[in-house]
């Protein structure tokens, strides 16, 4: 029994309806977490820049880890019920939700879909339990948006592979017990995985962040780090890998950031309805009114688009471009919102009493990573034309 | 019409409830005869004016509080078209035991009573208000200070009659109230303090009228963020606690907005402040222009008055 | 032994009540939920089974909506789920018929449920079932545990609280505890969504229920408070208090 008034999240279109009783009853679970724990937590967190272990071991009890994958201790969820977890997450703050995304689509998807049988044995129960912490390494500090010329690289040493490079940005990276490093063994990009302790093998983290601060931001570098022959990825070869691992961050990013924007436009909701300015609440007069209403216009829209999505993931329908244009949309309309609820509450926007300017801030990360912004129009754009725009070279 | 009443005796002498259940049976013409489980109060009972018997119930059964003992030794005195009880903890109990042992209807927590026999009664924790008919015999509990004490002008025969009970309840060991501070979040009373309040010294003021009141202590984030003897976890607002309590009042408390988001939703607010223009007076059902100096100790004085009584 | 925790199905008690055309408005109530007060009750049977106690029945009587609060027991540990269907509303005599001969029909030696519900906010079901069962009744618990084969409950009384013992058959009304209510997770809501209900109509369970002795004639929204009254000085805090105890009634 939460002593809080409940949290009324903006579904215009009754969303909830089309949920199964198990998806609501899920969504409810992780939404009642969120306001027991993050919301009273988020802001000293963000203070401390850490991200409380209570909150990993919760997540792990609360079974949601990895949540579309099937068997090896995984909670075999749909794909909808995979993007309400996400959304309820990131209502709390976008770090959280990113723990979560790292976790299952970035590290354990990995080895679900392209590990060895013992591999996944080995590690998919341990992190669907939240015991061990998996993170996911791909962009290098020379290359972002354009991983294939990636420069760390693996060699076969026969009894052992060598790995030497350097990837950044790595969401949990200090915190995580393995990595699912992609490194191009002769020419070719592959997937290994990096056990903390590994010799050569460190994880510094990232400070100064305006951002995300909740999350645990890394370099991951390896100095002929070495580690076992059987800890590369056997099933997958070239971009395909990781890229498919991307799709499934993306998809609950593409829920994750309504959340954002659920946050946003129910405080900047509440505050327009009780600031009083010129004898009237704020929110009767017509341009708050403009924004309110456009608020909602967007995040129904989104909602819409994050939904179906999510069947055509469960029905199997789907294909990359539609991902990164939800992704694209949602993040992009939920910083919007995150900007136009820090106007509407003036002056104490910017404070850490609301949950707005937190919001903002993270979702200028959220709408680079996992692709960014531009980087999804040209995928959106090379699918309308058939013609790529990512290089000049054809 | 005959009514019954079962005096409300739960902490081991008559509550002034239960002369309000002879004025709520008389309201609708009854002429009650009082059971004093334990014989508790009986002559107290028998000068509640309108009262025509009281009946002194006594048994080994009475010891410590067992509903199912109670009620079978009240049951067969229990006679009438109407029994009525307060809508205490135990009182609730008794009118739903003796009701299902005699198959008939039940209302509690009543608020109003008139012939037919129509009831009114909050219902959702007072977010609405039903009104059932309801026919007699039936059992009603009813809320304290809905009806007026009818006075003490009576003078009702007094009879004794012994009852037994099958007592299934031991008591161990009784354990006093703990004297630990309430939590804002839970306290049906809250009563918070500002930076109006000058120094933290002066909180203790606040803690002697919470303690009277059963009510939490809270503060404003000014309060918690200026003086560090001010825990954060009585901090109400936007980063603090929100409480819904039936009653938060709000002392050398201005009235940021990031307040009022976490209290506004209190059933009935009172503000003292000496600025009258204060916002918080704009929420305030109850607002009182005066300094905590003056206002507090007579603020004490009537509660400890009126909790006495 | 087996205990059966008796939950309701009501509105969540953030939600806003609405009346529309002089009843509550079910269909404008945006959550629904085990009643606040039978989720301690769950939680302390919960803590019972853990302890090697027995098996758990969870027991509910309403309309078809009322399913989904045996899922939530259920999703968090119950054994067995009891759905007495009646679609229409029902006077406390008629619930506790029925809630009494379901937990006869399930055997069970403890019966735990909420002091009150969150919607009538009556009472009188605890302390009914347990005369027509013929159990003992001990209310207002807020804790419970087990000595040999009695249960010690920690109940409230005027002063303070009180360690009670009490043996079997029993029903235990609970209020408000400090143990920190258990949430369920994916593993316990994929297992609750395969959980059979049984379904009981009152005449599978030999109860005529009859027509209610209570009608209800209206429900309203609250009187309207009063527009906030400002008074000068010290002197008015009598006045003040006065207003609180007559008009607002919260003292």
């Amino acid at each position: 029994m939460s002593d809080r008034m409940a949290y009324e999240a903006l579904d215009f279109y009754d969303i909830d309806s089309l949920l199964s009783d198990e998806e609501r009853m899920i969504r409810d679970m992780v939404r009642e977490w969120v306001d027991d724990k993050i919301i009273p937590n988020i802001e000293e967190a963000c203070r401390d820049g850490v991200f409380p272990d209570e909150w990993r071991k919760d997540i792990g009890e609360m079974g949601i880890l990895g949540a579309p994958l099937q068997g090896y201790g995984c909670p075999g969820l749909s794909y909808v019920a995979y993007g309400v977890i996400c959304q309820e997450l990131e209502r709390g703050d976008s770090g959280v939700r990113s723990f979560a995304s790292v976790q299952g689509s970035l590290a354990m998807y990995p080895i679900w879909d392209f590990g060895s049988e013992e591999q996944k044995k080995h590690y998919l129960p341990r992190m669907a339990s939240g015991e061990w912490i998996g993170c996911f390494g791909l962009t290098e500090p020379d290359y972002g948006s354009n991983p294939g010329d990636m420069i760390t690289k693996a060699e076969d040493k026969g009894s052992h592979f060598l790995l030497n490079g350097a990837k950044m940005w790595i969401t949990n990276g200090t915190i995580a017990d393995l990595a699912v490093v992609w490194a191009k063994l002769d020419g070719e990009i592959r997937g290994f995985i990096v056990e903390r302790g590994d010799p050569g093998f460190s994880a510094p983290e990232m400070t100064g962040k305006h951002s995300l601060k909740a999350s645990v931001t890394s370099e991951l570098v390896f100095q002929d780090c070495e580690i076992p022959k059987d800890r590369i990825l056997p099933d997958v070869k070239g971009l395909r890998g990781p890229f498919s691992c991307l799709n499934n961050a993306r998809y609950g990013i593409s829920w994750g950031a309504i959340g954002a924007a659920q946050s946003c436009f129910s405080s900047a909701k509440e505050y327009a309805l009780s600031r009083i300015q010129f004898g009237h609440p704020i929110a009767s007069f017509q341009l708050v009114q403009n924004k309110l209403s456009w608020m909602l216009r967007e995040i129904t829209k989104g909602q819409l688009l994050a939904y179906h999505l999510g069947k055509k993931k469960d029905d199997g329908s789907w294909i990359p471009e539609h991902i990164s244009l939800a992704k694209m949309n949602n993040v992009d309309i939920a910083l919007e919102i995150a900007r136009m609820a820090r106007d509407i509450h003036g002056a104490n926007g910017i404070l850490d009493e609301y949950p707005v300017m937190r919001h903002m801030a993270n979702l200028e990360s959220v709408k680079t990573y996992e692709g960014t912004h531009d980087i999804h129009n040209l995928i959106l754009g090379r699918h309308i034309t058939g013609i790529q725009a990512f290089t000049r070279e054809a | 019409m005959e009514v019954t009443i079962i005096a409300d005796v739960a902490d081991g002498s008559l509550h002034p409830v239960t002369a309000q259940l002879v004025g709520a049976a008389s309201s609708i013409g009854g002429v009650p005869t009082i059971l004093c489980p334990g014989g508790v109060g009986a002559s107290e009972a028998s000068s509640i004016t309108g009262v025509s018997k009281v009946v002194s119930v006594e048994g080994a059964c009475f010891g410590a509080y067992d509903v199912g003992a109670w009620a079978e030794a009240l049951e067969p005195l229990a006679n009438g078209e109407l029994i009525l009880s307060s809508a205490s903890p135990s009182g609730r109990e008794l009118v739903a035991s003796i009701g299902a042992m005699k198959g008939i209807p039940v209302m509690q927590d009543v608020t109003e009573v008139s012939e037919g026999i129509s009831i009114t009664r909050p219902i959702y924790s007072g977010k609405a208000i039903e009104q059932a008919t309801v026919s007699p015999p039936c059992a009603i509990s009813i809320r304290a200070n809905s009806f007026d004490d009818p006075g003490s002008e009576g003078d009702a025969e007094i009879s004794t009659v012994s009852q037994s009970g099958d007592i299934r309840i031991s008591v161990k060991e009784a354990l006093a109230k703990a004297s630990e501070r309430l939590d804002v979040s839970e306290a049906n009373i809250v009563i918070s303090g500002g930076r109006g309040m000058g120094d933290p010294a002066n909180f203790e003021h606040l803690y002697e009228i919470s303690e009277i009141v059963g009510a939490a202590v809270g503060a404003s984030r000014a309060a918690v963020d200026t003086w560090e003897e001010i825990s954060h976890s009585m901090q109400v607002g936007q980063t603090g606690k929100t409480v819904v309590p039936s009653l938060y009042i709000a002392v050398g408390i201005s009235g940021a907005i990031q307040h009022l988001a976490g209290m506004r939703t209190s059933k009935y607010i009172v503000a003292i402040n000496k600025d009258p223009d204060a916002p918080i007076f704009g929420v305030a059902d109850y607002g009182i222009v005066a300094t905590w100096e003056e206002a507090l100790p007579v603020l004490k004085s009537e509660l400890s008055n009126l909790v006495s009584n | 032994m087996t205990i059966a925790v008796l939950v309701k199905h009501v509105p969540d008690t953030t939600s806003k009540i609405s009346v529309s055309n002089g009843r509550v408005d079910e269909a404008s109530v945006s959550k629904w939920t085990i009643s606040p007060y039978d989720e301690y009750a769950l939680e302390a049977a919960l803590q019972l089974k853990d302890s090697g106690v027995g098996s758990l029945v969870a027991i509910t009587c309403g309309p078809t909506r009322s399913a989904k609060c045996l899922t939530e027991a259920a999703a968090v540990g119950a054994d067995e789920l009891i759905h007495i269907i009646v679609e229409e509303p029902l006077d406390s005599t008629q619930v506790q018929a029925l809630l009494s001969a379901a937990v006869s029909r399930s055997e069970a030696d403890w019966v735990l449920c909420g002091k009150q519900a969150a919607d009538t906010n009556s009472g009188s079901t605890g302390p009914g079932v347990a005369r027509i069962i013929g159990a003992a009744c001990v209310g207002i618990v807020s804790e419970v545990c087990t000595e040999g084969d009695d249960l010690v409950a920690t109940r409230s009384t005027p002063s303070g609280f009180e360690r009670v013992s009490v043996q079997p058959p029993c029903v235990i009304t609970f209020d408000k505890g400090s143990t920190e209510l258990r949430r369920p997770n994916v593993r316990g809501i994929m297992m609750a969504k395969k959980k059979e209900v049984i379904v009981l109509t009152p005449d599978d369970l030999g109860v005529s229920i009859g027509s209610p002795s209570v009608s209800i004639d209206s429900h309203s929204p609250p009187p309207e408070k009063p527009p906030g009254q400002k008074f000068e000085g010290a002197n008015s805090v009598p006045t003040v208090v006065g207003k609180l105890r007559d008009e607002a009634n919260v003292i």
